[in-house]
């Protein structure tokens, strides 16, 4: 019976826990706890630095997706490449309330809306790819690397950037425009049509 | 603006960091259904997730799932394995003792009761082998699978973990069979398993891995194993 209720628990796709989940079935958000949890803090964790910040952060993080997810389409929606936006997106919101850096609060709410996430590689945070962006991102210049990282971790624009690096904004957009290109190169990110 | 000149953009606009005049004509493109900046965006999106999910794995405290479930309005106890396999083998003493003790003469029902405890016995040692596959730090997941699908964990100090769904039952006197295939050699026989009535499958085979490139793939075989596949294979996963 254990080895059943084992099976069952990981062989299920995000598309039946999604279904209930918006049916409001509190053990699916268990189960996406317990499936997502660990990566979501993980990334929460990188942006804001601090442990209990991070965990109240991922609360949020689950609350959204809690009362967000009638708006998911649970059968063409990637539910991970979802979740770790708002995850991102609840970090940065903080990291700008904290910095004094509010204007773009409205624009986070805009990017991760949970029916933009559809018609995407659903499975990423279940396969090697977590190892294969690590290895792509190595492959940057260190200065590549830095512009993206303060991109997504920091919530920083290409002219913030400028100023913290305290480069010309034509060298930083050089620098992410190459390497967002490496990236997709290396990554060889396909999207269905 | 035109789409080339956008290029680099997409991933900014997806991580809510593009700036004008770039953000306003992305925008405009996507309000007017342009299909290449859609294209773009869900491409974006998942450059932008990928760089998420490669975060430094941490570990958040066991409390915080009860705080979040406690969120939603569900009090409910820490769930871990742990508590599961504490109760199973409560259970089995429990039930061991009650049947011995009420059903002392009967050496059948006691036989049954042994043989129920010794299935658990195994049972627990199965479930032991796959968690430790599961959580090991160094342990690698790949997805397989139309038709019979699931996933399979490769650990390389402990082992190999295959969980299958829609995987009918095999014929009588047939079994499927896991094979472990290094790198550029020939396939390893990594045992027999039979699928439930209801499709799905576990197995485990324990024992050092290497992972380079190394794939996991199942046969359809006679009961008794073969030494190389002689059948079709049904699923197949690689390491990359």
């Amino acid at each position: 019976m254990l080895l059943s209720l084992l099976m069952a628990v990981l062989a299920e796709g995000d598309a039946e826990l999604i279904k209930r989940l918006q049916s409001r079935d509190p053990q699916a958000l268990a189960e996406i706890y317990d499936r997502y949890g660990r990566v979501a803090y993980s990334l929460i964790l990188r942006v804001v630095r601090d442990a209990a910040i991070a965990e109240d952060l991922v609360q949020e993080t689950f609350l959204r997706v809690w009362n967000r997810a009638q708006g998911f389409d649970a059968e063409r929606g990637a539910f991970g490449p979802w979740l770790l936006s708002v995850a991102r997106n609840r970090a940065i919101d903080y990291l700008r309330s904290a910095g004094g850096r509010e204007r773009n609060a409205l624009e986070l709410d805009e990017v991760d809306h949970p029916a933009l996430y559809t018609n995407m590689e659903r499975d990423i945070l279940a396969s090697d790819d977590a190892r294969v962006i690590r290895a792509a991102l190595l492959k940057l210049t260190p200065q590549q690397r830095e512009v993206i990282e303060l991109a997504y971790y920091e919530g920083l624009t290409q002219t913030e950037m400028a100023e913290r690096m305290g480069q010309p904004l034509g060298t930083v957009k050089t620098w992410v425009r190459t390497a967002l290109k490496n990236l997709r190169d290396e990554l060889g990110v396909a999207v269905p049509a | 603006m035109n789409h080339e000149e956008l290029q680099g953009q997409y991933e900014l606009y997806a991580m809510g960091v593009a700036e004008d005049p770039e953000r306003n004509e992305i925008r405009e493109h996507l309000d007017r259904g342009c299909e290449v900046c859609m294209k773009e965006m869900r491409r974006a999106r998942q450059v932008a997730s990928m760089i998420g999910a490669s975060s430094a794995p941490a570990a958040p405290s066991a409390k915080l799932r009860r705080r979040i479930l406690a969120s939603v309005g569900v009090e409910q106890r820490s769930f871990g394995w742990a508590p599961w396999l504490g109760l199973v083998a409560a259970l089995s003493l429990v039930g061991a003792f009650y049947f011995e003790a009420r059903e002392r003469s009967s050496l059948e029902e006691l036989a049954a009761v042994r043989s129920q405890m010794r299935q658990q016995a195994v049972d627990l040692t199965r479930l032991n082998e796959a968690m430790t596959i599961m959580n090991g730090a160094d342990t690698r997941q790949v997805n397989f699978g139309a038709g019979p699908k699931g996933k399979v964990f490769v650990n390389p100090a402990s082992g190999v973990l295959l969980i299958a769904t829609n995987l009918p039952p095999a014929p009588a006197g047939k079994a499927y069979e896991m094979w472990v295939i290094p790198k550029g050699a020939n396939p390893v026989p990594a045992g027999t398993f039979q699928s439930q009535a209801d499709g799905t499958a576990m197995h485990v085979r324990t024992g050092p891995v290497d992972m380079n490139g190394v794939t996991i793939a199942v046969t359809l075989e006679d009961q008794a194993g073969a030494a190389q596949p002689t059948s079709p294979i049904l699923m197949v996963a690689t390491l990359q």
